[in-house]
């Protein structure tokens, strides 16, 4: 296993997965407290659609799956806000309406393409020495971002109403957290894929929820967590010759489980009930 | 009422509300520095949107709001930290992973702005609030572990770490057990009378707050009174509001039917 590391894309991808790894599991504890969590679903389809585009057109598809992404949390934003639709059925259209223009764009393609297959499913061993300075700089930038915004972030994602109240610009704060979202999906297609890069949101932020109470220790069990599955993921995809993306989050979702299982608030409510 | 003091909130024919479906209706109330207000009414009277507008998150759709001299739709940020805000229960997610103490610290990010860290300071307002809500000693604990009362408690302290001029508290008791009821509205006086803060206090618990307010506003969509309770609490007046839901007992009791069970 050690030999492997001695190579190039191997230093690349483990480099690549730590760094996504990492973003999206800062994010999510965002995104679960807020109650976001499908929009980082409906994100990944729209920014899935964007690089197809992008592939059918000639133009460069981590631009258009930006721009792609970045329209559909900010409609989905400014829906929940007006109060005109429920969250999850607006996110559900533009979900579905995202993934046909996607097919549709595959379709009209005249031949196949592997590469568009690699960000549906990642390819994390192929990234490229481009993609992975794209992926650190954005991996700066929004990390860089949910720092120096976290306090306004925890807040609106404990009660967004309660802080505008209280002075917090928290619909400007609202839409950062949307666009921020938007961007690590973006950064993460290539490594997970559009399919599975929402689990890399959902679960490490779900598991160390599992394990304390604290919003700071969240965060930190958190990343570390996104951080550690990313980098044993990659590894067991190329020890295994197994696909990255699956290997990632089949063992978040393993951990998950077993802090489901371990969890000190699951116990505590055994207490009360024997207590009873 | 003739009155020296200058009013910190000032409300001008005010209507709130969507057109076709207005909330409050032609609200004119002026309401006085260190002033304790309890507001009273039915459900659906209008009580949450009254304190919704002085919170700065609604803007009269008619007439006009000033607070602390101040347009209620230009109403700036600074201005928003000055008022403390206790929302009604189930409003938040109590559950939220967040301990005591973080949930405290909240209440200083209004005022601290954006790009500044809370720091030893704004550590020390916020234990200062929660030992004025007597829950010091329960900083580290997770806000769920709380029963209903210390958590309201641990709200008011979020409020207090504001360091705000109004208390604005939406119906702080409801479901709690009848101590903790007492020790929330005790606590709420004691905070009036030391730190001096205007508070308006929404409730249906009338008998619970009659000896406490300095008047008692009376809420229908539109304003039916604002005056000392002994001139509110009356069957003519309350009988316009409530109806045959009311009932006062020989010994002044004011019974309104419960309208929770009604939700």
């Amino acid at each position: 296993m050690l030999d492997l590391l001695a190579y190039d894309f191997m230093q690349r991808s483990l480099l690549a997965a730590a760094m996504v790894g990492g973003l999206c599991s800062v994010i999510g504890v965002f995104v679960v407290l807020r109650g976001l969590a499908f929009v980082g679903a409906g994100t990944s389809h729209a920014a899935f659609a964007g690089v197809t585009l992008g592939y059918l057109m000639g133009w460069p598809p981590l631009l258009l799956a930006i721009v792609f992404g970045l329209a559909t949390v900010w409609i989905t934003g400014w829906v929940e806000e007006r109060g005109r639709m429920k969250l999850d059925v607006s996110i559900g259209i533009l979900y579905t309406t995202t993934m046909a223009l996607g097919i549709l764009f595959i379709g009209l393609m005249k031949s196949y393409n592997a590469e568009v297959y690699g960000y549906l499913f990642g390819s994390v061993l192929s990234v490229t020495p481009e993609e992975l300075s794209v992926i650190g700089a954005l991996t700066v930038l929004v990390l860089g971002l949910l720092l120096l915004f976290s306090k306004e972030l925890y807040f609106i994602a404990f009660d967004q109403e309660m802080a505008e109240a209280s002075g917090v610009p928290a619909r400007q704060i609202f839409f950062l957290l949307l666009t921020l979202v938007a961007l690590t999906v973006v950064v993460s297609l290539k490594t997970v894929g559009a399919i599975l890069v929402f689990a890399m949101i959902l679960i490490p932020a779900s598991t160390a929820y599992q394990l304390t109470h604290s919003l700071a220790t969240l965060t930190l069990y958190s990343a570390t967590i996104g951080i550690f599955t990313s980098i044993a993921g990659v590894l067991i995809s190329a020890f295994w010759d197994v696909p990255s993306g699956p290997a990632i989050v089949l063992l978040a979702t393993t951990i998950f489980f077993i802090s489901v299982f371990f969890s000190p608030k699951r116990r505590r409510r055994i207490q009360l009930v024997h207590s009873h | 009422m003739s009155d020296p003091r200058e009013p910190i909130i000032r409300f001008e024919h005010a209507s709130f509300g969507f057109p076709g479906l207005i909330a409050l209706k032609d609200i004119s109330l002026a309401i006085y520095e260190g002033e304790f207000i309890g507001i009273i009414g039915p459900n659906g009277s209008g009580k949450t949107t009254l304190c919704r507008a002085v919170l700065g998150l609604l803007a009269p759709v008619e007439g006009h709001l000033h607070i602390f001299d101040c347009a209620c739709d230009a109403l700036r940020c600074h201005h928003r930290a000055k008022i403390g805000y206790l929302p009604q229960k189930g409003v938040v997610d109590r559950n939220f992973p967040v301990t005591v103490l973080e949930t405290v610290m909240m209440g200083r990010y209004g005022a601290l702005g954006l790009f500044t860290r809370p720091g030893r300071k704004d550590r020390d307002i916020a234990q200062e609030a929660l030992a004025q809500v007597g829950m010091d000693s329960h900083k580290d604990h997770s806000l769920g572990q709380l029963s209903g009362g210390q958590q309201q408690r641990v709200f008011i302290a979020r409020a207090l770490a504001q360091q705000p001029k109004v208390l604005i508290l939406d119906e702080p008791t409801t479901g709690l057990d009848i101590t903790a009821q007492h020790n929330v509205i005790e606590l709420v006086q004691q905070l009036h009378d030391e730190l001096k803060l205007t508070v308006l206090l929404i409730t249906h618990d009338i008998n619970m707050i009659r000896s406490r307010v300095d008047r008692l506003v009376l809420l229908k969509t539109r304003l039916f009174a604002a005056a000392p309770p002994a001139e509110v609490l009356k069957p003519e007046i309350l009988h316009q509001v409530y109806g045959k839901d009311l009932v006062i007992t020989e010994k002044d009791l004011v019974i309104v039917e419960d309208y929770h069970h009604h939700h």
